[in-house]
């Protein structure tokens, strides 16, 4: 069964992507922004991994090279957030993420990709 | 003497330990109420989540609701649902916060609160799929002293009534703020009112050519740089025209125009430094600045190009 793990510190977007990912056939986590998200991957090797900030990938502590093992193309790296600005879209593209959807969001949507995503991974 | 210092000794040393006790209970109280409330949060959420998810279309039961302050988590619990998502049944959530009455109650929340705290309960009615009584109470709201009671009672209005928003919008006295917009940006979003850009730019409100060229600079739409162009040559260069001229920046157009140099040269000496960071950031060479700023305004470009700030850009 493939795992998803969703990241933020808000409980209330992390309890709302939570719920709309119900109906995924998957192991569903939730974890903390900061070193939670770190050790959780550390240890567990995710499919897919969608964080509700931008944040953590701009303090300079190269968050994708430790969420996804060298070589691997696993886990799939979401963003979520309300950040619209163009450059800021770019620049977590060129670092390494998948897919990046601005809030609001349509959970219908989220959930079919996530799904195609996985089924695509051959998950 | 000794016993006068002893006695004051006693008192003050009980008020102190009285004072801590009471504020070790007070904060364990705030910490339940927390607890609690985020428990209850959680659980209407889930409520919510499934009832949406059900399809059956009925309106679900919410455990707790006569204690104190549940009304409030749900209408933040529904609200939050609302303004971080779009594309669901509004129909059943209108029917949850007819139901539970969540629209009359907050009204009379917001008819006894005072300044932001009455602005956060208006922001949640914005939010909220109200009834059709509300948006004619807002009238008085519109006419307060606090500009953020004055915004989301406009909002209220505005989202109770989509088919009136932008005439709404345009009669609002004061002009927007950055984040003013940027909430009307979120709530268009959501999919509340179709809207074509070309009427907003062109709008005589000044309001309207805000939201406009916001709607331009957040979806990329180079077909308005035509409009653009002639907001520059307007009357009112400290307005619409300076927006314009970062719009067109942010649609990476180019800035070697007559119209854009006369622009540049009503702009103050803020003005055109702030003008400056914003094509740094936008990637503009400096051969650009050349025809647009003098020589010692250019240098200051050079500053911002060779940064360390620009270099993580």
């Amino acid at each position: 069964m493939p795992r998803i793990l969703i990241a933020s510190d808000d409980e209330f977007a992390r309890e709302l992507v939570r719920l709309a990912l119900a109906g995924v056939d998957a192991e569903v986590r939730c974890a903390g922004c900061g070193a939670e998200l770190e050790r959780l991957c550390a240890r567990v090797l995710f499919d897919m991994v969608i964080v509700l900030r931008t944040a953590p990938f701009f303090c300079g502590r190269e968050l994708i090279g430790r969420l996804r093992p060298e070589g691997l193309r696993r886990p799939v790296v979401y963003v979520l957030s309300w950040q619209q600005c163009e450059q800021t879209v770019l620049a977590l593209l060129e670092c390494g993420v998948d897919q990046y959807l601005t809030f609001p969001v349509s959970l219908q949507r989220l959930r079919a990709k996530v799904v195609s995503d996985l089924a695509v991974n051959g998950l | 003497m000794n016993l006068l210092l002893i006695i004051c000794a006693v008192c003050s040393g009980a008020a102190v330990v009285g004072l801590s006790v009471l504020w070790v209970v007070e904060t364990l109280k705030a910490r339940r109420q927390g607890g609690f409330r985020s428990v209850l949060q959680r659980r209407y959420l889930h409520i919510v989540m499934s009832a949406l998810y059900s399809g059956r279309g009925a309106v679900p039961r919410f455990p707790m609701l006569r204690r104190v302050g549940s009304r409030l988590v749900l209408a933040e619990t529904l609200a939050g649902v609302v303004s971080m998502t779009y594309g669901l049944d509004v129909g059943l959530l209108r029917q949850v916060v007819a139901r539970y009455g969540l629209d009359r109650w907050l009204l009379r929340r917001v008819r006894f609160a005072q300044g932001y705290r009455r602005a956060r309960y208006l922001a949640l009615l914005a939010v909220l799929p109200v009834g059709e009584g509300i948006p004619p109470r807002m009238a008085r709201y519109g006419r307060s002293r606090n500009r953020y009671v004055r915004f989301f009672a406009l909002m209220t209005r505005v989202s109770a009534e989509p088919l009136a928003a932008l005439r709404r919008l345009a009669d609002h006295a004061v002009p927007f703020s950055d984040t003013e917009v940027a909430e009307i940006m979120t709530w268009l979003r959501r999919g509340a009112l179709p809207v074509a850009y070309e009427p907003l730019v062109a709008s005589p409100s000044f309001n309207l050519r805000r939201v406009g060229l916001c709607v331009v600079r957040q979806f990329g739409i180079e077909e308005a740089e035509p409009l653009l162009l002639r907001l520059l040559d307007g009357e009112e260069p400290y307005a619409s025209g300076t927006e314009a001229l970062f719009t067109l920046c942010a649609l990476h157009r180019p800035l070697v125009r007559r119209e854009v140099s006369r622009c540049v040269a009503r702009l103050s000496p803020s003005q055109r430094r702030a003008l400056m960071r914003y094509m740094a950031q936008c990637s503009y060479s400096p051969q650009v600045l050349s025809r647009l700023f003098d020589d010692s305004e250019s240098a200051y470009y050079d500053t911002i190009v060779r940064s360390y700030k620009r270099c993580l850009v």
